[in-house]
């Protein structure tokens, strides 16, 4: 006999559980009473991690396909803009020593590659701009600390591309009142005592300690680092990668503002250290600041000691709180009638913000792919298994590339760090062939890809990697790379003059509101 | 510009010339109405809405061109079309809020009566005169104020038939997509006029409750005001073939 798959439950109310719960939700109208029941049990004495604070720019389409207005959004969730990321002494350590990867592509990319025109004019001109400033306009926005949209533009849309800064503890909760208020799903709060398995593995149900048992024919694991059901209850190993990716340990802090009106900065400014690296993202009230470093390479009080150095002697007071990091995921992502979404099925370094992007991909996948019946799960939960492997695969290569192009010696952090036996075969390979052309999109043929060729273009070229154009018919097109780096000046010259300050339009959206249309 | 408070007894000397009050529009290819204008405007123009560029907040105005800064009704000399909105006949006049702590009331933000003395029809070959010989109020002077008091009106009445419309969604962008004569594209943007389709799929109780808040005929003004683009369209053309035949003669 058939059994259909008709409700799902969700053990763990982090961001990772209640995004996931809205995406699924939304798409299969839980809230209408005919479509999928969802229920989400969330424990009272557990509290959240909460540190995922920066997103990818797919944010804006996740909220508006869950129907949150973005409005909202910023009034509730202490958000601000992000266009990318800037590194700050990742290649030779020195003050000046910094490159950005923005959010956009390289103007005419991918149809027209930009990288072999600036490699060759590189190559000749000393005051050559970096390679980002040179394709596109968002480093020149960034340094005067511009939103990246004007308050006539409507919601979700953008003058440049652009993600978000948030406090993750109030984005569960604001998530958390949009699902059970708007999207209908059954919220329990209580702990999970028990997770009660049937004679085919599957699990059954999971006993709460006041709210009697809860069933559902799809478990989601959201539990956290902790991984209750698909590591505890099925049983499924971890996978330690620390072999490629070292750090371990992060300290994080809530630093304030000198005042209420000072600038908040526009993108994630990651700052490479002795034994790794400190995030620094602004928020409307307070930066979130924290040293994510290896345990082996160096002990917390000096870590900590670095820390301090960095946010400076007035915020002395500011206490860290310290997170054990697992580097690594779970062996499969999905078994029997369980699915691990967040840090139940791993955590990487926050260097690329590959957190919250992996909720919001895996709740996605699952919400697409979802087994109309139980028979046919096994080959939904292999083909997620295969993709989702293969995304985390493709987050790894991309994070070490920011370790291998370094220059550093000044400690063993970075010089075990290049060390060829740390490195995975694919990123080699794809190390090989880039000598001789840029990154493009050849080199990346699946169609769950995470980053686009450009953002690896945007971190070869950003840290000094040089790439051989003698074999490229480069002379074919220089007019239509004129054309195209004048056009990113055209962009740069209006925008920096157009744009407004990021806080003033976060104010202005606060107080007024952004336009459905 | 140069707003002053109008003062009866300073200003009394004033001149202004009526006919280059129009001149103030002479570029301009948007103009605020309010929605006590509807009816009249939409015999003569689109009626569209546009967002105000520092709060994002849409207000309605006519589509007096298809360019910036460009007014195809401008004939040179005057507005050649049957409808002058409101916001070019009260010029040079304006309302401004007097923030000055009063007396009584600190927080009251009184309304007064200002005028641009910048503004070029101020000039001593006019006819026109705010007070009349024995001090009291011009025929002009009261026309104005009746003009100021229905844009003052108007005003609160418009942002809350903007506010239903947006809370039904019945505005969407328009695309305009033009060939002119001349071959040249052009593309009209930020403007936003009503989306009909989704209008049409209104309920009928939703339809009652805009009829009974007056709204209804506010949306079928917008409606039929909408294919004066083509009016638009023609007089753009005409423009390009007088240019044309002028470039013509001499060459």
């Amino acid at each position: 006999m058939e059994r259909p798959i008709r409700s799902i439950c969700i053990v763990g109310g982090g961001t990772a559980g209640w995004l996931t719960a809205a995406i699924i939700a939304a798409r299969h109208a839980s809230g209408s009473g005919r479509g999928l029941q969802i229920t989400l049990v969330e424990s009272e004495t557990i509290g959240i991690i909460g540190v995922g604070e920066g997103t990818w720019p797919t944010m804006r389409s996740t909220l508006k396909k869950v129907g949150i207005s973005e409005t909202d959004f910023f009034r509730e969730c202490n958000a601000s803009f992000k266009h990318g990321a800037k590194f700050a002494r990742w290649v030779t350590g020195q003050a000046s020593d910094f490159y950005y990867h923005p959010l956009m592509l390289p103007e005419g990319f991918p149809g027209f590659d930009l990288a072999p025109y600036w490699m060759t004019y590189s190559d000749v001109q000393r005051d050559a701009p970096s390679f980002s400033n040179a394709v596109c306009f968002q480093e020149a926005v960034c340094e005067l600390g511009l939103a990246p949209k004007l308050i006539t533009t409507p919601e979700y849309a953008g003058v440049a591309n652009y993600a978000y800064h948030l406090d993750a503890g109030r984005f569960a909760g604001f998530i958390r009142d949009h699902c059970v208020k708007k999207l209908g799903i059954r919220h329990i709060v209580d702990d999970v005592t028990e997770v009660i398995s049937s004679d085919t593995g599957d699990i059954d149900s999971v006993q709460t300690r006041k709210s009697g048992r809860l069933e559902g024919d799809l478990f989601i694991d959201a539990s956290g680092f902790r991984s209750l059901l698909l590591g505890e209850t099925m049983g499924v190993p971890f996978v330690d990668r620390s072999d490629v990716l070292f750090i371990d340990r992060a300290l994080a802090m809530q630093v304030p503002y000198d005042d209420k009106q000072s600038d908040i900065v526009p993108y994630t400014v990651s700052t490479a250290q002795k034994h790794g690296w400190i995030w620094d993202i602004g928020l409307q009230s307070r930066r979130g600041v924290g040293y994510v470093y290896s345990s082996n390479h160096t002990t917390a009080d000096a870590a900590l000691e670095e820390l301090r150095a960095y946010v400076g002697d007035r915020h002395r007071d500011v206490q860290p709180r310290e997170i054990k990091i697992a580097c690594g995921h779970r062996q499969a992502f999905w078994k029997g009638n369980c699915v691990a979404v967040g840090l139940a099925g791993g955590f990487l370094e926050p260097l690329e913000a590959s957190a919250l992007v992996l909720i919001e991909l895996s709740a996605d996948l699952i919400s697409t792919m979802l087994p109309a019946t139980r028979e046919t799960m096994a080959i939904v939960a292999s083909r997620y298994n295969r993709t989702t492997q293969y995304r985390w695969d493709r987050i790894i290569d991309f994070l070490k590339l920011h370790y291998i192009l370094s220059q550093r010696t000044d400690s063993n952090f970075w010089i075990d760090n290049r060390a060829p036996a740390s490195i995975p075969e694919s990123l080699k390979e794809q190390m090989e062939l880039w000598r001789y052309r840029a990154p493009g999109d050849q080199d990346f043929t699946s169609n769950c890809e995470m980053f686009p060729a450009a953002s690896y273009q945007y971190v070869l070229f950003g840290m000094g990697f040089r790439t051989d154009t003698r074999h490229q018919p480069l002379d074919r097109d220089i007019g239509g790379a004129r054309r195209a780096f004048a056009q990113n000046e055209t962009l740069k010259a209006r925008w920096t003059k157009t744009l407004p300050k990021n806080r003033h339009l976060i104010d202005k959206i606060k107080e007024l509101g952004l336009q459905k249309i | 510009m140069r707003l002053v408070e109008l003062s009866r007894s300073e200003h009394r000397e004033l001149r202004i010339r009526a006919d280059r009050v129009e001149a103030c529009a002479a570029s301009q290819h948007l103009i605020p109405i309010v929605v006590g204008e509807f009816r009249k405007a939409a015999t003569q123009y689109p009626i569209v809405f546009a967002k105000h560029p520092e709060t994002g907040r849409f207000a309605p105005y006519v589509l007096s061109g298809l360019g910036l800064e460009e007014n195809l009704f401008w004939s040179g000399t005057e507005l050649d079309v049957a409808y002058v909105p409101l916001n070019v006949r009260r010029q040079p006049f304006y309302v401004g809020t007097d923030h000055a702590p009063h007396n009584d009331d600190s927080t009251a933000a009184a309304n007064v009566l200002c005028i641009d003395l910048d503004h070029p029809c101020l000039d001593s070959s006019g006819t026109r005169t705010i007070v009349n010989a024995d001090g009291s109020d011009s025929a002009y002077l009261k026309e104005i104020l009746a003009i100021l008091g229905e844009l003052a009106t108007g005003k609160k009445a418009t942002e809350q038939f903007i506010a239903a419309a947006l809370s039904l969604d019945l505005l969407a962008p328009i695309m305009l997509d033009i060939v002119l004569d001349d071959g040249t594209p052009l593309h009209v943007q930020g403007l936003y006029g009503l989306d009909e389709e989704t209008f049409r799929q209104l309920d009928a109780a939703e339809i009652a409750r805009l009829w009974k808040a007056g709204y209804l005929d506010l949306l079928y003004a917008v409606m039929i005001g909408s294919g004066q683009i083509f009016k638009l369209i023609r007089l753009k053309n005409q423009r390009i073939a007088l240019s044309r035949a002028w470039q013509g003669n001499a060459s």
